[in-house]
């Protein structure tokens, strides 16, 4: 089922800022969408609202163009996924499946097929008879995928479902979310501050701050076109190198970035984001992965030295010290050079970002970054 | 924890002790309770008799006191059934939703507790005594004018008690429910409160024994129709003497069911005073 917000708006009153800052957003039929951004940015908010849990000030919502704004939750054909409860702790693992179908007034045989056949969906088909004391925190937590599945809905919610388990375990389950959302074909609404969950999971990410959707795309197209500087900065571990800036244009066309200590060339791409600038004050950024280690020096080549190592398994993030700016740099292990060593950085003009430093908006905003 | 055999040696005299200086009282009155009349004051105190129920039947027949027992437990229940039914609905409102003033309230229902009942005693008669005059509804030496009159100490306590259990839960729990097709009241009916349900039982046995025990209001407020048994002990204190016997078979029938409740309601008491404690 589609998934329509409009206006939609809510303030606590208590906080600074509003929670939720009249969004729209459309997550079509059968899509997995995220909701990330940092605690506080709006998301659970945004997903409570969509629930039912929370009442917004304005806006509506439907779900497959019915308006549900003024729908109790129960009526809202919807199921949720919190992050800190799984299991109703006086029912056992059967009681708990079969909870959602008492209300429906469903017979007993069918009640006891329903949750059977859902219970060996989630592999717990093990542990019906067992209470929550009896159960893992992972098992906790298929009770309640099994729980929200057990009525068939078409709009699953998740409210962080995997951040109170271990590493692995999230790994795991994070993979069967996957699996079950192709299986059921539903629509799934995902909150997570955790952009590698985010990326991995979502068909479509709508990354929020501040209560505002900074920009709705594909994992990719957040990843390599963020829409502005926070989106950047958020998205991708280790985080994106960022510094201010300012523009110099030569009467040839050719552009220049001057950042503190040295300058570097910009390719064409971003001549036709110049109109929307409205002063030469930019921010400049590059990932660390674009960052490359070359043997002599040439265009866009900074020297630097090596100041600290950090091991990623198969590969190195190394911080580089070049005009007395620190770089992250992500290099094979094989490559990694020890801490005090003294290299040469090309920066790639096809990698690099650029921000207007007032608006904070990719010069590539309008062509590339408009997300879908 | 491990607790050296020494150490718990120790504490177990200790705690011997202290058990056999309260219950010695306890115990030298219950044995009078059963004494005739000859040796109820016999000096030094005889310990071995042929225990007799002439004093437990004085006082319920002939003195009329099963209808105290009566009035006591009319007035003991209906009290804490109501002071559940407003209170609990009252507490989880205040665990989970803020509203202006909700924490002055919170603080002024705690106040009421530590008001003494002679404070609120003269002035409720004097308001029953206004109101029959008013309207004609009567509540002096009625049931439910006691029963009224107790939940000003009774309804602080389970508002209190309860929505620290309330505040205790995660209220995804709830919502959950919510979601999964029940309104609040219903989700609240059958998936909050199994799990507070120790925590009602504690909370209805300390209210029990507050109104089951008390007696300065009730010696304002009740009349003949309503007298309780802790005013029907009172009469065996008289001017020129006291009925010890009669006193003590009194006292014991006033015990015995805060006694049994405990012992019934030990694991459930337990689990709802150390609530959140424990895991």
């Amino acid at each position: 089922m589609k998934v329509v917000l409009k206006d939609l708006l809510k303030d606590f009153k208590s906080a600074h800022a509003v929670a939720v800052n009249r969004i729209n957003l459309e997550i079509k039929q059968g899509e997995l969408a995220v909701l990330l951004g940092p605690s506080g940015c709006g998301k659970t908010t945004t997903l409570r609202m969509i629930a039912g849990l929370e009442q917004p000030d304005s806006g509506r919502i439907y779900i497959a163009e019915r308006d549900i704004t003024d729908l109790a939750p129960k009526d809202r054909r919807v199921a949720m996924v919190f992050q800190n409860f799984s299991m109703y702790p006086t029912m056992n693992v059967y009681d708990n499946i079969a909870f959602p179908l008492h209300a429906i007034k469903m017979d007993r045989n069918e009640i006891d097929r329903t949750v059977r056949e859902v219970a060996r969906l989630v592999n717990i088909d093990q542990l019906l008879e067992r209470g929550l004391r009896q159960v893992s925190g992972g098992e906790a937590q298929r009770v309640a995928l099994a729980r929200a599945m057990v009525r068939r809905p078409e709009v699953f919610l998740m409210d962080e479902p995997l951040s109170n388990l271990d590493a692995k375990l999230r790994v795991q389950l994070r993979t069967e979310i996957k699996r079950l959302h192709q299986d059921t074909g539903a629509t799934f609404i995902f909150v997570t501050h955790d952009q590698e969950e985010a990326m991995t999971l979502g068909d479509k990410i709508i990354v929020m701050n501040r209560g505002d959707i900074q920009q709705v795309g594909t994992p990719h197209q957040v990843f390599f076109t963020p829409r502005n500087a926070f989106v950047a900065n958020f998205v991708g571990t280790p985080s994106m190198n960022m510094l201010p800036g300012s523009l110099r244009i030569e009467e040839s066309g050719r552009m220049f970035v001057a950042l503190p200590g040295f300058e570097l060339e910009l390719p064409r791409r971003f001549a036709a984001g110049l109109r929307m600038m409205t002063s030469h004050h930019v921010i400049w950024g590059i990932r660390p992965e674009a960052i490359k280690l070359v043997p002599a020096i040439g265009g866009n080549c900074v020297p630097g030295e090596v100041e600290l190592v950090e091991a990623l398994g198969s590969r190195d993030l190394m911080f580089v010290r070049a005009h007395d700016q620190l770089f992250g740099v992500i290099v094979d292990a094989q490559d990694s050079l020890p801490v005090g060593e003294t290299c040469l950085l090309h920066f790639d003009g096809a990698h690099m970002h650029l921000f207007d430093a007032e608006s904070e908006l990719s010069l590539l905003h309008d062509e590339e970054a408009k997300g879908a | 924890m491990v607790v050296p055999v020494r150490e718990r040696a120790l504490s177990y005299a200790i705690l011997t002790a202290m058990a056999i200086l309260v219950l010695i009282p306890v115990l030298a009155g219950s044995l009078t309770a059963f004494k005739p009349q000859i040796i109820w004051i016999s000096s030094p105190p005889v310990w071995f008799f042929e225990p007799t129920l002439e004093n437990f039947e004085f006082v319920l027949i002939t003195r009329q006191n099963w209808l105290h027992l009566r009035n006591s437990l009319i007035i003991s229940i209906g009290s804490v059934v109501i002071a559940l039914v407003l209170g609990v609905p009252a507490a989880y409102g205040f665990a989970r939703f803020r509203f202006r003033g909700s924490k002055e309230l919170m603080q002024w229902l705690i106040s009421l507790r530590m008001i003494p009942p002679i404070v609120v005693g003269l002035p409720f008669y004097a308001m029953f005594l206004f109101l029959e005059r008013a309207t004609g509804l009567g509540l002096r030496d009625t049931h439910i004018g006691l029963i009224l009159t107790y939940q000003t100490f009774l309804l602080p306590l389970v508002i209190w008690m309860m929505r620290g259990y309330f505040v205790e839960l995660p209220a995804a729990m709830e919502e959950s429910a919510m979601v999964e097709g029940y309104t609040r009241i219903g989700a609240l009916w059958r998936v909050v409160l199994p799990v507070v349900w120790p925590g009602i039982v504690a909370t209805a046995l300390l209210n029990f024994i507050f109104a089951w025990n008390e007696f300065f209001l009730a010696l304002i407020l009740a009349g003949n129709n309503t007298s309780t048994l802790p005013m029907a002990a009172g009469t065996y204190i008289v001017r020129a003497r006291v009925e010890w016997g009669n006193l003590f078979a009194v006292n014991l029938i006033i015990m015995i069911p805060v006694i049994v409740l405990t012992i019934f309601l030990r694991q459930q008491l337990v689990k709802g005073l150390t609530f959140g404690i424990l895991e």
